[in-house]
């Protein structure tokens, strides 16, 4: 049967979560951790007695190795049994676990997705500035282990940018401000190149905001069991943060109307099973306010996320500054508070504004710039937006014939994996 | 970023250790001016041809306007988090000294269930030594110029100590509900630290 006839696979694996589905679909089918929960109890036996480890081989099990989870399956199995341990093969956007990605990918094949990798073309995804070693490493396993027939490794902010495609505008320069669980990135891109030099990674993400939330809660001494505190903060994030305009305003706000802003949270204690409640209070604006005001949060870190986005946008070669103010792009879970894009582009727009104006006042008023248009792109694919470009490129005709093939893998070897061609979407 | 203190203007203000000694909405005795556009007093003398009326209205009409102190309160939840302070004007400095004393009053509310258990450890906290600037107990050591008189470092010891007065009897008001207990949105930040500074 035809591979190219079949949708493609598209799995985009990210520090937090992972995102897969078929090319084609508006939504991926399953988003999961990126975690396994492998049985590791033969491994832990002292390697000094062949005997003794044979043995404690025997004990876990005929298919030991094979005898793992992934995802929130492995989250819930590592919390009831001991004999799991979690491992998380993606760190900072980069695989340092290849065993456990391998492992990861096996499940998502044939566990989740249900198909057969020998007939369906594959769309991964990577970070930009991942060494060349890694795309190989990955080729080799798909090739070997899963025997695709094609495969394309994309750069996931190109894919971001891909996603905020309409049949009219399809930009492929711009920047994308990509904020996840584990790192918030700064990339431009230029007519579908990532510029690497000026990539900015911002350490405050998904998972100091739950942080965060997690430290205000307790502070006021709400009554949340101190083995769920993280998991309610997360959940708290999720539902009712919103950003603000002005904090001091917000404060007013919610000290006049109390009833409007205060929100209740249920839920159940997971030892005793009693439920309770606690109150949500201006932690709903504080949280996202980090990216604002990252002093807040941590010492070390004190640049605000419109600065660097500024500063990144200002060391990109002077000729395509105009058009990345003009296209930035929001991707990744922690982009949908409610109005963040809005406060960002305002916040933007000031910086950029005055540095205009500061130069127009150093020429003495008499050469005046054209006003510098700022544009922050929201849409409502946001969460997934490296899934939904990687589904939009996949689905072209185009893409069956930049990928990867089985055939050139066989005639070359792993090394043409390093190099995937750029090819205009959607035009 | 923080909120500044939006009493920028320096003119006709007496200063005392490089801190201007603002106007206060006060009944408090004490060396600070009183709110200038507070009071307004009229007076209507009314004759007839055979009895003098005279009628004094004296109104004390306190416009809605917001002194130092209210500033301080309005901002402590925000300027609360930020460790790094710069400082516009010298009524920050003075904003940053109230900001520190409500952290502290926080503090000493920590335990008090009712508002009367509060008022009595916001006594005991107004009746400390409030330590100017030179001496060893003063928080922040390199904010204030020192007094260069005995008269001036008592004039300022006095402003202090009417300024905290104020700010506790205000923010008791908010720290506490109507029925007297306790309001969390509030004494959740006595854990705090503003700018890290911490006084036993």
């Amino acid at each position: 049967m035809d591979p190219t006839s079949r949708p493609a696979v598209v799995i985009d694996n990210g520090t937090g979560y992972t995102k897969m589905g078929f090319a084609g679909n508006v939504e991926p089918c399953f988003i999961l951790p990126t975690v396994v929960a492998a049985n590791e109890s033969f491994l832990s036996q002292p390697k000094s007695s062949l005997k003794g480890s044979w043995a404690a081989q025997h004990n876990a099990g005929v298919a030991a190795d094979m005898d793992f989870f992934i995802g929130d399956e492995a989250l819930a199995k590592s919390r009831s049994s001991s004999t799991y341990n979690l491992r998380y093969p993606i760190d900072h956007g980069q695989v340092e676990d290849w065993d456990a990605m391998e492992r990861y990918w096996q499940q998502c094949v044939f566990n989740y997705l249900r198909c057969d990798p020998e007939d369906h073309y594959f769309l991964l995804t990577e970070s930009p500035l991942t060494p060349p070693e890694s795309r190989e490493y990955t080729g080799e396993i798909l090739f070997e282990t899963f025997n695709v027939p094609g495969l394309y490794i994309a750069v996931n902010s190109v894919l971001a940018l891909a996603a905020g495609y309409t049949t009219s505008k399809c930009e492929m320069t711009g920047v994308v401000v990509d904020v996840g669980d584990g790192a918030t990135r700064v990339v431009p891109v230029a007519e579908g190149y990532v510029i690497g030099s000026c990539i900015r990674t911002v350490p405050i993400a998904g998972k100091d905001v739950s942080l965060f939330i997690q430290q205000l809660m307790r502070e006021r001494g709400e009554n949340i069991p101190p083995e769920d505190s993280f998991d309610v903060a997360r959940k708290v994030k999720e539902m009712y943060c919103y950003t603000c305009s002005d904090i001091v305003k917000e404060f007013n706000k919610h000290d006049k109307e109390p009833g409007k802003y205060i929100k209740q949270w249920k839920g159940v204690k997971p030892k005793t099973g009693a439920p309770y409640t606690c109150d949500v209070g201006y932690e709903r604006f504080l949280g996202p306010e980090v990216f604002f005001n990252p002093e807040i949060y941590s010492n070390d870190y004190t640049t605000s996320l419109p600065a660097v986005i500024d500063k990144c946008i200002q060391s990109a070669p002077i000729d395509t500054r105009r058009a990345l103010y003009k296209n930035i792009v929001l991707s990744g879970g922690s982009t949908m508070f409610k109005d963040f894009g809005r406060r960002l582009q305002r916040d933007l727009k000031k910086i950029v504004d005055a540095r205009v104006l500061a130069n127009n006042a150093r020429t003495g008023g008499e050469i005046t710039s054209q006003p510098v248009e700022v544009n922050v792109v929201s849409h409502p694919v946001q969460k997934f937006a490296v899934w939904f470009g990687g589904s939009v490129l996949s689905s072209t005709p185009e893409f069956f014939a930049s990928c990867r093939t089985k055939e050139e893998y066989e005639e070359c070897g792993a090394s043409i994996c390093r190099t995937n061609p750029v090819f205009k979407g959607m035009y | 970023m923080v909120y500044h203190s939006s009493f920028v203007e320096e003119e006709g203000i007496t200063k005392a250790c490089g801190c201007p000694l603002l106007p206060l909405k006060s009944h408090i005795k004490g060396p600070a001016p009183v709110s200038e556009q507070g009071i307004f007093i009229s007076k209507i003398i009314f004759e007839s041809s055979k009895q003098k009326f005279i009628f004094m209205f004296v109104c004390f009409i306190y416009a809605d306007k917001t002194d130092i102190v209210d500033e301080a309160i309005t901002f402590f939840r925000a300027n609360v988090f930020f460790t790094n302070f710069p400082i516009k004007s010298p009524a920050d400095k003075l904003l940053i000294y109230l900001t520190f004393y409500i952290n502290v009053a926080l503090k000493r509310l920590e335990g008090c269930r009712t508002l009367a258990v509060g008022t009595k450890a916001i006594i005991n906290l107004g009746l400390e030594e409030v330590s100017v600037p030179g001496e060893t107990g003063f928080p922040f050591p390199g904010l204030f110029s020192l007094p260069s008189s005995q008269e001036e470092a008592d004039l300022f010891r006095n402003y202090l100590k009417q300024v905290r007065e104020e700010t506790s009897g205000r923010l008791l008001s908010v720290a506490y509900r109507a029925n007297g207990t306790p309001n969390k949105w509030w004494l959740a930040f006595a854990k705090r630290k503003f700018i890290n500074v911490v006084l036993l």
